[in-house]
């Protein structure tokens, strides 16, 4: 049990359209944070959505062996989901009410007491992720996957949000966190995993890793795998909108993964 | 803790909450009273009685109940899996089954509000403008009475049932809102034509009258109809009544609005890996 990483994937492919968008990822995932990095369209949001099993992977195989408890998966997708016409409250008393969880506790915890009474749709993005955020840490899973926490947020609210993401990983929690926000990849992720064309390029801990490869921070680490310079402005926050083009398939999301192939 | 009931009980309180706070349900009722009152007016039966009431009714109601059921249900399972809720929802300790079942009495006690609460309004009406005598409650063949009426009510809602279940399970098989219209319109078409175009087709084809009791009541709509003549109008006019079999067209009933709850249950708990196998397929194909 010890020994044993909350999740691991071996050899995990998925295509859209007969299109690979993952192929062959073999990877463990250890309590602590682990970033999930790369350019747009490399695979990031396909690969937490397998990891969570919101997309059933076309070979390969996903175990949670660490992952345990009434809700061992905690998980938070690119484009927050919740319905309209609720509260902040009532949202997460939806979900609170299934795990037995409290959910004014947890909008405490995530900073948005006060926002409680705000409808959903009322909210600024910024707040929606962190509601989210707090929806997917009830009923303290042992895997936590959060898909661009800080997507499209101003720098304050971007550190907010990563923070309160990362701060779960102090425990036996293991946080999967997909990001461009390289410097705040840098400021807290214990391992990164970078992903070119859907393949991993890179992973293990950060240090090890750029230690390797001879760089100073995590963004150069990124240029010395990916091989670009550009790559959406890494380390300037997740860009506008965050990764829109990476959007995978499962039950939800609607987008184009690879250009021209879509799932539906 | 938390058990299957807590599921149930949970998916079932939110999606309530949401009918209640969408405004256009209850347009749908105000139009469903609208259209039934206007409907009942015009043909002149609910000033004689229930069973002219239930003649006058019969025919639009077949069409009428379907659509409000359809447009109540046409969305329920589409709406978490299009916004990516359900991928939430499913880190969470509920089955799809206590999922579905959730959505679906929701969205069946919505339907008793919309669809049930106008017919009874009209009902009352009918009580309190009939020129005859309704107030006689019914002990014998023959005699006009509320309780029919509330039988045809009875039967209004298991139709209803049928098509919020059969509307469900097109939400569930499809990818978008649009889809999910032209999916549910042809369900609509097929349930409200479709039993009586095939049974022209077998009769026109040399099939005995006498197989109509026996294969009427196999779709939702002859099923309902059938009850209609055999425990409404017929008791006020045919006492020995044989337009259906009872037991075989409730169970038709029951049995398509099972049928929409399992289908759209493994459509959500399977679609996943079909849609991988799917994909398996196009690579083995692709090379």
């Amino acid at each position: 049990m010890p020994d044993e990483p909350v999740a691991a994937l071996s050899e995990v492919t998925r295509t859209y359209g007969g299109v690979p968008v993952l192929e062959s990822v073999s990877l463990a995932v250890e309590p602590g944070v682990t970033a999930v990095i790369g350019p747009n369209g490399s695979g990031k949001s396909t690969l937490l959505r397998a990891l969570v099993g919101a997309t059933e992977p076309t070979a390969g195989e996903v175990r949670h062996p660490g992952a345990t408890g009434p809700k061992p998966i905690g998980y938070l997708p690119q484009r927050v989901p919740f319905r309209e016409g609720f509260t902040a409250r009532e949202t997460l008393a939806f979900y609170a009410r299934l795990v037995g969880d409290d959910p004014d506790a947890a909008l405490e915890r995530i900073g948005l007491g006060d926002a409680g009474d705000r409808r959903v749709e009322a909210l600024s993005g910024g707040m929606r992720r962190l509601l989210g955020i707090a929806q997917a840490v009830l009923g303290d899973p042992s895997l936590v996957a959060l898909d661009e926490p800080a997507s499209g947020l101003d720098p304050g609210m971007r550190e907010r949000a990563f923070r309160a993401a990362t701060e779960l990983a102090d425990g036996d929690t293991a946080v999967a966190v997909s990001s461009h926000a390289l410097d705040l990849v840098d400021e807290h992720a214990d391992r990164v995993v970078l992903l070119r064309r859907g393949e991993v390029a890179a992973a293990g801990p950060l240090d090890r890793l750029l230690e390797e490869r001879g760089a100073a921070d995590a963004r150069e680490l990124y240029r010395v795998v990916v091989g670009e310079t550009s790559a959406s402005a890494p380390g300037e926050g997740d860009g506008a909108g965050g990764d829109e083009g990476e959007r995978d398939a499962g039950d939800a999301e609607p987008g184009v993964h690879v250009t021209g192939v879509s799932d539906r | 803790m938390t058990g299957p009931l807590t599921g149930v009980a949970t998916v079932f309180r939110r999606e309530l909450a949401t009918v209640v706070r969408t405004p256009g349900y209850g347009v749908l009722a105000v139009g469903l009273l609208a259209a039934v009152g206007g409907l009942l007016a015009a043909g002149g039966g609910g000033a004689t009685g229930f069973v002219p009431a239930v003649v006058d009714l019969l025919l639009p109601t077949e069409a009428l109940v379907p659509v409000a059921a359809v447009v109540l249900g046409y969305r329920a399972l589409l709406a978490d899996g299009a916004s990516g809720e359900l991928a939430v929802i499913r880190t969470y300790p509920v089955r799809v089954g206590e999922y579905v079942a959730g959505v679906l009495l929701a969205r069946t006690v919505a339907l008793v509000a919309v669809v049930g609460v106008p017919y009874a309004v009209v009902g009352v009406g009918v009580w309190l403008t009939a020129a005859p005598d309704t107030g006689i409650f019914a002990t014998h063949a023959g005699v006009d009475s509320p309780l029919l009426y509330l039988r045809f009510l009875a039967f209004v809602l298991l139709l209803g049932a049928a098509y919020v279940s059969l509307a469900a399970a097109v939400s569930a098989l499809a990818a978008s809102r649009r889809s999910a219209i032209a999916l549910g319109a042809l369900a609509l078409v097929a349930g409200v034509l479709g039993g009586d175009l095939l049974l022209l087709r077998s009769l026109g084809g040399g099939a005995s009258s006498a197989t109509i009791p026996g294969s009427l009541p196999l779709t939702p709509n002859g099923a309902f109809r059938g009850l209609v003549f055999e425990h409404v109008i017929g008791v006020a006019f045919a006492p020995e009544g044989d337009f259906v079999a009872t037991g075989r067209a409730v169970g038709s009933l029951v049995g398509w609005t099972l049928l929409g709850a399992v289908v759209a249950g493994a459509t959500l708990a399977y679609g996943r890996r079909v849609d991988a196998a799917i994909e398996r397929v196009r690579s083995g194909f692709g090379g």
